[in-house]
C-alpha cells in the first residue's frame, strides 16, 4: 500500500529524514513512533504531498506521490498535527464543503457524511457551528473529514495530541474501527501503549532514520530478555551484607546467560539472555546455595521502555 | 467522465459564510447610507443655488462623476481588505494545508477567494442601484451609462482584488498585506501616471521651447493601459464630454500618429478591461506559485 524507499529530505543543510525506507501492507495499522524532531510529521507531508522531498521514492498504492502528487490527493486522506476550522460553519457543511473539494455532488457528500459522523460519534452535533466544538470533536471532525472522499490511506499526525482520556478513548474507538474496516492507517504518536493497542506494526524513528519496525508482536519478541531480572535476595551464611553481596554477585555471574550483574539498595539488577524456563532454573540454583530470595521478577516489556532504550532515552 | 460546470468550491462556501455575517450587511447598508446622503446633500444644495422656481435636475447629471469616484474609491478601500486576508487568513487559522491535500488546484483557491471578494462588490453595487439610478435617470443619464459604470468598476475590483490575493498569500499577516496591496496599488497608479506626464512634459518642452516638434508621444500613452483605473477615466470622460482619450492626446500634440494608434485609443475601454483581466490572471498565477510553495515553507 505504502512503500518509502531511501527518502530524504533536508531542510537547508539540515538532514530531517536520512535514507528512510518503509513497507505498510494494504490493512495495516502503522503506528509511528519517535521523539519530537524525528521527522515524524516531516515524512507524513511527504506522503500526503504537501512538502518535495530531496531524494528517494513514495510509492501509495502502486501510484507515484512525488511525481504524481495530483493523484495521490484522491488516495490519501490527511488528519495534520495542528489544524483548524472555519468560523461560521456548520458540521455538516463543513463536510460538505471538502467534499465539494473533491468535485463531489451534494447529494453523495451528504448520504457519506452522515455514515462518516456516526463512524466518529458526532451524528447529534450536525447542526452545531464547528468552531463551538471541543477539541476531541474537532479532532474526530477532522478525521470523518479526511475519510470524506474514501481514501485507501489515512494518514493521522498525533491524532490524540492534547485530548482527555476520555477523548483519547473515544479516538481510539473511532481508529479501530476503521481498522475493522479495512483502511490502511498511520497514525503517530508519543504514547506508545496506546499505539500498541491499536497499531498492527509499529515503527520507531529518530533522527530521521527507522530504527525499528515489525508486526508489534515481533518487536516485542525481538527485545525479549533485554529486561533485567530484579533479584531479592539474602545470604544467611556471610554476617557482613558486603561479602554477601560479594558472593551473590560472583554466584550469579558463573551462571550461564548472565551478562551483568549491578546492585542496588535492596536488589540485584541480573542482565539474563535467558527464557523464563532458564530463568526459574536460575531460581533453583541460588536456593541450592542456601541464598533466601523474597523477590524474583522481570520487569514487564512495555513499549515505552523499549522505546526509551532505543532511542537511548533522549528525548527534543 | 462527465464534466460539469460547477462553482469554485471555495466560492460556494464564502458566499455561505458571508450571507451569515452580520459585519457585511452592516458595512453594505453603511456605504449606501453615505452614498444616499451625498446625494441628499447635492440635491438639497443645488435646489437652493436654484434660479428657477422648480426644480433643476440636470445640475443632477454632474453626480454621475461624483458618485463614480466615490464608488470607485470605496471599491479601491474594500476590495484590498477583503481579498488580502484571504490566503494569510487561511494561514492563519491553519486551514491551508488541509486544503492543499484535497484537489483543488492552488490557482482555484487563488480564484475561488477573488470571486468571493467580487461577489461582495456585485452585492454592494446591486443595492446601490436605487441610489445611483435616481441621481442619474433623474439627472437624464440612462441606464446604460449605469451599467458600464458598475462594469468598470468590476473590472477595477478583479485587478485590485487579484494584487490583494497576491499579498496575501506572499506575507503572513493579513494586515500587512492590506497595506501591501493599497502600497503596491499606488505604486502602480503613480508609476503609470509619471511615465505619462513625463512624456506630456517631455513634448511639450520639445514643442514650445526648442520648437523642435520632433518628439512624439507615440506609445507611451500606452503604459496607462497597465493602470487599472485608466478605463473607468476614458469612459468617465466620454460620458461627461464629446472627448475621449485618443482627442485628449491627439489636443497634447501627437499629430501624425499611426493609424493603428488611433483604433488602439479608441478602443481604449475595451482593451483596458482586457488588460486588467490579464493583469488579474498573471497575479492570481503568482499566488497560486506562492501557494503551492508554502508546501516546503516552515510551519506555525
Ligand atoms: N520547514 C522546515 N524547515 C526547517 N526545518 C524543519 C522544517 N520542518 C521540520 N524541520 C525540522 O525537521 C525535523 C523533523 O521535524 P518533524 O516535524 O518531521 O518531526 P516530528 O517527528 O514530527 O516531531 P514532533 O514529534 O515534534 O511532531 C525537526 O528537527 C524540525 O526542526
Ligand atoms: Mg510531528
Amino acid at each position: 500500500m505504502l512503500q518509502i524507499q531511501n527518502l530524504t529530505k533536508r531542510y537547508g543543510k539540515f538532514l530531517a529524514l536520512n535514507d528512510l525506507n518503509l513497507h505498510i501492507e494494504k490493512g495495516e495499522i502503522f503506528g509511528f513512533v519517535g521523539p519530537n524532531g524525528a521527522g515524524k510529521t516531516t515524512t507524513m507531508r511527504i506522503v500526503c504531498g504537501l512538502l518535495k522531498a530531496t531524494s528517494g521514492t513514495v510509492y501509495v498504492d502502486g501510484v507515484n506521490a512525488l511525481t504524481h502528487p495530483d493523484d495521490i490527493k484522491r488516495k490519501v486522506g490527511y488528519v495534520p498535527d495542528f489544524f483548524g476550522v472555519y468560523d461560521n460553519l456548520k458540521v455538516m457543511e463543513y463536510m460538505e464543503f471538502y467534499g465539494s473539494m473533491y468535485g463531489m455532488e451534494k447529494q453523495d457528500v451528504d448520504e457519506i457524511a452522515e455514515g462518516l459522523l456516526e463512524l466518529v460519534n458526532l451524528s447529534d452535533k450536525k447542526d452545531v457551528f464547528v468552531d463551538t466544538l471541543s477539541r476531541g470533536m474537532k479532532q474526530r471532525l477532522c478525521v470523518a473529514r479526511a475519510l470524506i472522499h474514501n481514501p485507501d490511506l489515512l494518514v493521522l499526525d498525533e491524532p490524540n495530541s492534547g485530548l482527555d482520556p476520555r477523548a483519547r478513548f473515544e479516538m481510539k474507538e473511532v481508529l479501530k474501527n476503521l481498522g475493522a474496516m479495512g483502511k490502511t492507517i498511520i497514525i503517530s504518536s508519543h504514547i506508545l501503549p496506546e499505539l500498541a493497542e491499536m497499531c498492527t506494526s509499529i515503527g520507531i524513528m529518530e533522527r530521521g532514520k527507522l530504527i525499528v519496525s515489525g508486526r508489534v508482536e515481533e518487536i516485542m519478541n525481538r527485545t525479549h530478555g533485554s529486561q533485567p531480572l530484579h533479584i531479592r535476595a539474602f545470604t544467611p551464611d556471610y554476617e557482613d551484607a558486603e561479602e554477601g553481596r560479594q558472593y551473590l554477585s560472583t554466584l550469579l555471574k558463573e551462571q550461564p546467560k548472565v551478562s551483568k550483574v549491578t546492585f542496588t539498595e535492596e536488589e540485584a539488577l541480573v542482565s539474563f539472555g535467558g527464557d523464563d524456563m532458564e530463568a526459574a532454573e536460575l531460581l533453583k540454583r541460588l536456593v541450592e546455595k542456601n541464598i533466601l530470595v523474597s523477590n524474583y521478577y522481570r520487569e514487564k516489556e512495555d513499549l515505552e521502555s523499549l522505546f526509551l532504550e532505543i532511542t537511548g532515552g533522549v528525548q527534543g | 467522465m462527465k464534466k460539469k460546470l460547477r462553482m469554485n468550491p471555495i466560492l460556494r462556501k464564502e458566499l455561505m459564510v458571508g450571507s451569515r455575517s452580520i459585519k457585511m450587511s452592516f458595512a453594505i447598508m453603511g456605504i449606501n447610507a453615505f452614498l444616499a446622503f451625498i446625494v441628499l446633500i447635492v440635491m438639497v444644495t443645488t435646489n437652493l443655488s436654484s434660479t428657477y422656481g422648480g426644480y433643476d435636475y440636470s445640475a443632477l447629471s454632474y453626480l454621475f462623476p461624483v458618485l463614480g469616484c466615490i464608488e470607485c474609491g470605496l471599491i479601491s478601500l474594500i476590495v484590498p481588505i477583503i481579498t488580502s486576508g484571504s490566503i494569510s487568513g487561511e494561514r492563519e487559522r491553519q486551514t491551508l494545508d488541509i486544503m492543499l491535500t484535497t484537489p483543488v488546484s492552488p490557482f482555484s483557491i487563488a480564484l475561488g477567494k477573488l470571486q468571493s471578494a467580487m461577489m461582495v462588490v456585485m452585492m454592494y453595487m446591486i443595492t446601490s442601484v436605487p441610489v445611483m439610478a435616481i441621481a442619474f435617470v433623474l439627472g437624464g443619464m440612462s441606464w446604460g451609462a449605469l451599467f458600464g459604470l458598475f462594469a468598470m468598476l468590476l473590472s477595477i475590483g478583479i485587478y485590485v482584488g487579484s494584487v490583494g490575493v497576491f499579498c496575501s498569500s506572499v506575507v503572513k499577516k493579513s494586515v500587512l498585506a492590506t497595506i501591501l496591496t493599497i502600497v503596491i496599488g499606488l505604486s502602480i497608479i503613480f508609476v503609470t501616471f509619471t511615465i505619462l506626464t513625463a512624456g506630456i512634459s517631455m513634448k511639450a518642452y520639445q514643442d514650445e521651447i526648442m520648437k523642435a516638434q520632433q518628439f512624439q508621444l507615440g506609445a507611451i500613452p500606452m503604459i496607462m493601459f497597465l493602470n487599472p483605473y485608466s478605463g473607468f477615466v476614458d469612459f468617465l470622460i466620454r460620458t461627461m464630454s464629446s472627448y475621449d482619450l485618443y482627442t485628449l492626446i491627439e489636443e497634447a500634440g501627437d499629430v501624425d500618429l499611426p493609424a493603428v494608434y488611433g483604433v488602439i485609443y479608441k478602443a481604449w475601454i475595451p482593451i483596458s478591461v482586457v488588460v486588467n483581466l490579464l493583469v488579474s490572471v498573471g497575479f492570481l498565477k503568482l499566488a497560486s506559485l506562492k501557494i503551492a510553495a508554502t508546501r516546503n515553507k516552515k510551519r506555525k
